[in-house]
């Protein structure tokens, strides 16, 4: 019988305000060790504020938190030593070289010179870092730059790893690269917690929590949240090509439909009793496409966070 | 030393370092500054322009108008012609006209008068013209007629100490050695701590295990190390480019120099918690420097200011740098002066500490 991995983020009621306006409300999770944590939601939904609070940057107002078994409220600067936080702004020096900006990231944590030597090579390794380090930061290729906060933000080794939107703004390619880096510290027994916009990267993780108005509204892994999301069948409608909309608008007064959502030039429908879906198919003329799909996390997020519709 | 302060010290000299632009603005800029005010601004009235009207033959006005121009002071109109059409066209500032019979010969016949047309426009110029022009009169006068008593009674012996050539850059150069300071230290640390938060980097910082002590002890540090470089520069250039005399011991200069500079340092830090972006921390910077700089006496006496601004007076550094540096550099003044204004900066200093260290908050909003 295998052992339970341990709880390395355990979140009770936390809450934040900024004057009235409350950012984080009454939230509550907990995540596992080598966990891939996800933190999804639109702008302003709070992750931002859940990760600084997770890392001892900002005091939540209630709640508590308990970050490898330490109280954020009892020692933030032994929390600081387990955690690494990659912000979402960039945080390196631009005029700084990488050999010196990281050399000042270890200062900051006291790392002695030798055992930063020889952390540096394996995390220019793990990155896959082929510059010279002495290199100045300004003259690296945003992808590069992003590497390199990462590398900065474990360089001490930290348990913990809050990535808040590591992946903004950078080209697919690179990001694709990104996510190999974060399995990697995952398989390696590290939990990372990372905020994300892109649904394709949410897929990865092994649980997600989705966030509105400083609120988690739904938390479970992507399947599971796909099931709970979408206990019926969801169903996509192709119409032919120079269809006109009067099918459609025919459908979406139908009372067997629950929900349509146009989706370019698809539809996705969902119907209020499962058994009925074939139903569907007999009211539309033979041209109109129609299937029974899997929920993407897209579909999700739009019935999750996006209003609720039934 | 504590190794979070020494990479922060490090750093910023790597940064300060690599800024051309920087290096141009700590080290050349200061000397080249310190050479104009030393110089340009003076209170000495020179290259005046001097017309004397008189009739041939009138010695008397001859000997005044030779006596003008030897003096060094003076310097021979262009043009001659109506005496009031030449100040107006600015080519003569002051023009004397003797009587139309000769001042030699209305002296002869028991007294006369001289007309003086002066500029005024710059009043403190006329003054200095007008005072210069009677002592030469009455040097000519006393030449000519010995045996009268044209002279006062009492004759007043003046002994100038400390600056007996009366230079202006020496009364001035301390001042501007104290603006200079001032003006770097302030808006170094202001900035550079202000700039942190602004490009992100201070995120870095607070998400590492440091105590707010090294944060601050670190971020000022470096530029207190600078400063005491930059002071050196300036009083070397202020010993060799103008003479000024140090009369007292080195380390009293160093000392007081380092007082001043934890001093301005820690308001540099003060201003920039309660700053959020660079703009405000030169606003912030400036608002404090121009009182500062008016009121420290560098100028304007502040025995001449009324009481209540007197009081502020006295919770201004540079009040108590310059009065250590004039003390320093050209008296090499008595104990009491020394250590009464060096303990004060360094009250202000603990007081300006305490308050940054209060305000500084690791947290982020």
């Amino acid at each position: 019988m295998s052992k339970a991995p341990p709880l390395v983020v355990d979140v009770q009621d936390l809450t934040i305000r900024f004057g009235s306006f409350v950012a984080v409300n009454r939230i509550s999770f907990s995540v596992k060790q080598g966990e891939i944590f996800g933190f999804l939601g639109a702008n302003g939904a709070g992750k931002t504020t859940t990760i600084r609070m997770l890392c001892g940057l900002l005091i939540p107002n209630e709640g508590e938190a308990y970050i490898s078994g330490i109280s954020i409220h009892q020692d933030v600067q032994a929390i600081k030593t387990k955690v690494g936080y990659m912000s979402q702004h960039f945080t390196l020096y631009n005029d700084l070289t990488v050999a010196e900006n990281l050399a000042f990231a270890a200062d900051l944590r006291k790392l002695e010179e030798t055992a930063l030597e020889k952390r540096k090579k394996e995390l220019f390794q793990f990155v896959d870092f082929t510059y010279p380090e002495k290199i100045l930061v300004k003259n690296l290729p945003g992808g590069v730059k992003q590497q390199i906060s990462l590398a900065t933000a474990i360089l001490h080794d930290p348990d913990i790893i809050f990535l808040d939107e590591p992946t903004a703004g950078v080209a697919p390619l690179v990001r694709a690269k990104f996510w190999k880096l974060i399995n990697k510290l995952a398989r390696a027994g590290k939990t990372v917690f990372v905020t994300t916009h892109y649904l394709d990267e949410a897929e990865q993780c092994d649980r997600i929590a989705l966030m509105r108005d400083g609120e988690i509204i739904a938390l479970d892994t992507p399947k599971k949240l796909k099931q709970k999301t979408f206990p019926e069948p969801l169903l996509e409608i192709e119409p032919p090509l120079g269809a006109s909309r009067s099918w459609m608008d025919k459908l979406k007064v139908d009372p067997k439909i629950a929900v349509i959502q146009a989706y370019g030039r698809r539809y996705h429908v969902l119907v209020k009793n499962g058994k009925e879906w074939k139903k569907i198919s007999r009211k539309l003329p033979r041209d109109y496409l129609l299937r029974k799909i899997q929920p993407s996390l897209e579909d999700v997020f739009i019935r999750q966070v996006e209003g609720d519709p039934a | 030393m504590n190794q979070t302060i020494r990479g922060f010290i490090k750093k910023e000299f790597i940064q300060v370092f690599r800024d051309k632009r920087m290096l141009v603005l700590l080290f050349i800029a200061p000397i080249i500054q310190l050479t104009l005010f030393g110089y340009a601004i003076s209170n000495e009235v020179r290259n005046i322009r001097l017309a004397v009207q008189f009739q041939p033959g009138d010695s008397m006005a001859r000997h005044i108008e030779e006596r003008a121009l030897a003096s060094g002071w003076f310097v021979p109109a262009t043009g001659e012609g109506d005496p009031f059409v030449l100040v107006q066209s600015g080519r003569a500032e002051v023009v004397l006209v003797a009587p139309p019979k000769g001042l030699t010969t209305a002296l002869r016949s028991g007294g006369g008068e001289i007309q003086v047309l002066l500029d005024a426009t710059n009043m403190i110029r006329a003054r200095g013209i007008e005072q210069y022009l009677q002592a030469i009169i009455w040097e000519v006068l006393a030449g000519e007629f010995p045996q009268q008593d044209l002279k006062p009674v009492l004759n007043i012996n003046t002994r100038v100490l400390y600056n007996p050539a009366m230079k202006t850059s020496y009364f001035l150069v301390p001042g501007v050695m104290v603006v200079l300071m001032c003006l770097l230290t302030v808006i170094m640390t202001s900035m550079s701590i202000v700039r942190e938060r602004e490009i992100g980097t201070f995120e870095t910082l607070v998400t590492a295990p440091v105590r707010n002590w090294e944060i601050l002890l670190g971020k000022t540090l470096p530029f207190v190390i600078l400063a005491l470089v930059q002071v050196t520069l300036i009083l070397i250039a202020a010993v060799l480019i103008f003479g000024l005399p140090m009369q007292s011991p080195l380390w009293k200069f160093y000392l007081a120099a380092f007082m001043f500079i934890c001093t301005t340092v820690a308001i540099g830090t003060m201003i920039s918690t309660m700053s959020r972006t660079q703009q405000q921390a030169m606003m912030g910077s400036f608002l404090f420097m121009f009182p500062g700089i008016l009121l420290s006496g560098m100028m304007f006496p502040l025995e001449n200011m009324p009481k209540a601004i007197m009081g502020i007076a006295y919770l201004n550094p540079l009040k108590y740098f310059l009065t250590l540096l004039r003390n320093i550099l050209l008296k090499g003044g008595d104990d009491w002066v020394f250590w009464s204004n060096l303990g004060a900066l360094a009250l202000l200093a603990v007081v300006a500490m305490a308050f940054s260290f209060n305000r500084f908050k690791q947290t982020l909003n």
